[in-house]
């Protein structure tokens, strides 16, 4: 009886057989709540087209450039938001993300900029340091059997601090060239737009570091024991589960994606400043709930946290191309992403 | 299972991929006729767009109203703003949506140079004419740059700290603006320049308070905490030094403290008002340059004139004694 709560996923209550369509009401109204975050982006995207301004018979919201421009500018918060996916699934959340953006961004413009490293050397470094920040909290957390609301918090501030630290307390801008005061040219790739136009560089990262988590978050034993200890930690933990190992990696990824959009963030700014990143957590983690992700843990999918950024990505878009009044856009932004939390808690009312 | 999932992505992805297709090629004839230089005269509708670094600044909202102002005596100009908050990836995505939606004409103070002058280049090679404000880009691809010259009111401030407020030397603690912004650079700058001439005067502290009355409040209690012997607080805007203020007030270091800062708005809650109730012992005053803007966008689109590269905007000195002329002198216009 555990064991099959341990392992069966969560979404699978209310899910009508597999292969068939859903039929009557009640099985229609579970599959939309099942895919909203999908749906919800089908349903931003029809609206953008049409509230889209029109110019010379085209629709502007729909030009190539506009578009390779959304996936762009959602770029980094969705590389954080997959990360904070894994957290928010065993029930934890990173408050530290933004934080580490900018310890990312800054640090790894002083190693090329300063330490005249090598692009390679650089990334590997500043990856690493994510990834043993996160590994870090999520052993205070679990071995303190702290919270992991309070670590990341205290988190946040340490890496804001090692940032100004690090940088002595200023922005570091890139110039590119061979010389020792000078960044290798071939860390510009971050501003370039590959085929043609069509796709931006950080947002074929973007598309990758998705895809590799879906795989992960589908195929893998790792995934079933994250979904595992989401569901019922102490359940999972009595069928075997490595509780503290498995959390500690989740930190730890989500750590490393903080600093590969940190890296990306120095990138398409030409700059790596200790204070970048600030707020970035809280646009991560509207991603992730407007994708059908609890905050309790255990139910949602990287899928869904993608569709979600994206759905954010493209509000911003319709509003900014209709400029709309900069202070109306913060309302309309914050009822959306009330209305995915309130059409999650309905989900699991009828589960 | 599997069907279950991917059905509904792959139908959502359908319909996205067949709408870029059929509308997305479209897109090749816009850049064309965009690259091709705008067209200009009187007899034309133009579309500013007015890219703010931080509405939330008085300054700025002050030079948002400026430009609002001038532009509504022009009929033919119609000016959207964005604003940024301070965060440079917003304002690089607020000047691309500018330029999807086709503005012939751009007015951006960027947040700070490095960050903004990709974006900025974008629109001037689509040929846009740029109007860069109060903040530099870096390099030169931009059609004009209006400003006052923040070096010079840098230096200026130096010398009357050298020269009148401490001529047998002291100590100053300098709170300075976003770093990566140009004006925080030239006018730390410039104060060095203007107190070389007094090896006495000394500063002591620094602090960063990124051009906003709390943060300066913060970074200005700080240091007080920390240095016994403060003469004189140099700021590099006016809310920041009222933040200083604030922050000498509490701690009860108000007696003999001097606070200069650098804005003068002529408004209730500005600069001058601060310097003729006492607060502040002197402040200089930046023009916002938002009238000069809108007139230099009427020479570019209306008149289908040249420009120089840069205008320089004048400065000048407000202290107790012409505070309150210099006030009604500019409320007048």
């Amino acid at each position: 009886m555990i064991e099959q709560q341990a392992q069966e996923s969560p979404a699978a209550a209310g899910r009508p057989s597999p292969g068939a369509l859903p039929h009557g009401r009640r099985e229609w109204i579970d599959f939309v709540f099942r895919f909203q975050s999908l749906f919800g982006l089908l349903a931003v995207f029809i609206a953008a087209i049409a509230f889209s301004p029109v110019r010379n018979g085209e629709l502007l919201f729909l030009t190539t450039e506009n578009l390779a421009n959304v996936v762009r500018s959602v770029s980094e918060i969705g590389i954080i938001a997959v990360g904070m996916t894994f957290v928010i699934l065993v029930a934890g959340i990173d408050l530290s993300v933004g934080a580490v953006v900018g310890l990312a961004a800054s640090g790894v413009a002083v190693l090329m900029m300063e330490r005249d490293m090598g692009v390679a050397p650089a990334v590997a470094i500043v990856l690493a340091i994510g990834l043993a920040f996160g590994a870090v909290q999520g052993l205070i957390s679990t071995r303190l059997g702290i919270q992991s609301f309070i670590v990341t918090l205290a988190g946040l501030q340490v890496a804001r601090g090692l940032a100004r630290i690090w940088s002595d307390g200023q922005g570091v801008p890139l110039a590119y060239g061979d010389g020792p005061d000078l960044a290798p040219e071939a860390f510009s790739v971050l501003n370039e737009r590959l085929l043609g136009g069509l796709l931006p560089v950080p947002a074929l990262i973007f598309l990758t570091v998705g895809a590799i988590a879906i795989f992960v978050l589908r195929r893998t034993t790792f995934a079933r024991h994250v979904y595992a200890i989401g569901g019922n930690e102490r359940a999972a933990r009595l069928s075997g589960v490595p509780v503290a190992r498995v959390k500690v990696a989740v930190f730890a990824i989500a750590g490393m994606l903080a600093a590969l959009a940190g890296i990306i963030h120095a990138g398409q700014l030409n700059q790596g400043s200790p204070n970048d990143g600030a707020g970035y957590e809280l646009d991560a983690i509207a991603a992730v709930v407007i994708g059908g992700t609890s905050l309790m843990g255990g139910r949602g999918t990287v899928a869904g946290t993608l569709a979600g950024a994206l759905l954010l990505g493209i509000l911003n878009n319709v509003l900014a191309l209709n400029n709309v009044d900069a202070n109306v856009q913060l309302l309309i932004k914050g009822l959306v992403i009330v209305a995915a939390a309130a059409l999650l808690s309905l989900r699991g009312r009828d589960d | 299972m599997r069907v279950k999932t991917r059905a509904p992505l792959a139908v959502a992805l359908a319909v996205i991929t067949g709408l870029v297709a059929a509308c997305g090629g479209d897109e090749g004839a816009a850049t064309e006729s965009s690259a091709q230089a705008k067209a200009c005269g009187p007899d034309g509708e133009y579309v500013i767009g007015m890219s703010q670094a931080n509405n939330a600044e008085p300054y700025r909202e002050r030079m948002n109203d400026d430009i609002r102002t001038a532009a509504e005596a022009v009929p033919q100009f119609q000016v959207e703003f964005a604003d940024a908050a301070q965060d440079n990836a917003k304002q690089v995505s607020d000047v691309e949506n500018f330029l999807t939606q086709q503005i012939d004409l751009l007015i951006i103070s960027p947040n700070e140079a490095a960050p903004l002058t990709a974006v900025v280049k974008k629109a001037y090679d689509q040929k846009i004419p740029v109007i860069v404000l109060d903040r530099k880009v870096e390099g030169d691809a931009y059609t004009t740059f209006i400003g006052a010259d923040n070096l010079e009111i840098g230096k200026q401030a130096g010398q009357y700290v050298a020269e009148e407020l401490l001529p047998d030397g002291g100590s100053v603690v300098e709170i300075k603006g976003l770093p990566g912004s140009t004006p925080a650079q030239e006018r730390s700058d410039g104060f060095k320049e203007g107190i070389a001439g007094n090896p006495a005067v000394k500063i002591s502290a620094t602090g960063v308070g990124d051009w906003l009355r709390d943060k300066g409040q913060q970074q200005a209690e700080a240091i007080l905490q920390a240095e016994d012997d403060v003469d004189v607080v140099y700021s590099h805007n006016d809310p920041m030094a009222e933040g200083a203020y604030l922050a000498a007030d509490a701690a009860g270091r108000l007696d003999g403290l001097e606070i200069i800062g650098i804005d003068a708005l002529p408004i209730p809650a500005g600069g001058i008002k601060a310097v003729e109730e006492g607060r502040l012992s002197a402040t200089f005053t930046y023009p916002t340059g938002g009238k000069e803007a809108v007139e230099a966008a009427k020479k570019l689109l209306i008149d289908c004139a040249e420009l120089p590269k840069e205008q320089i905007l004048e400065t000048q000195r407000i202290t107790e004694e012409n505070a309150a002329d210099v006030y009604s002198e500019l409320n007048r216009r």
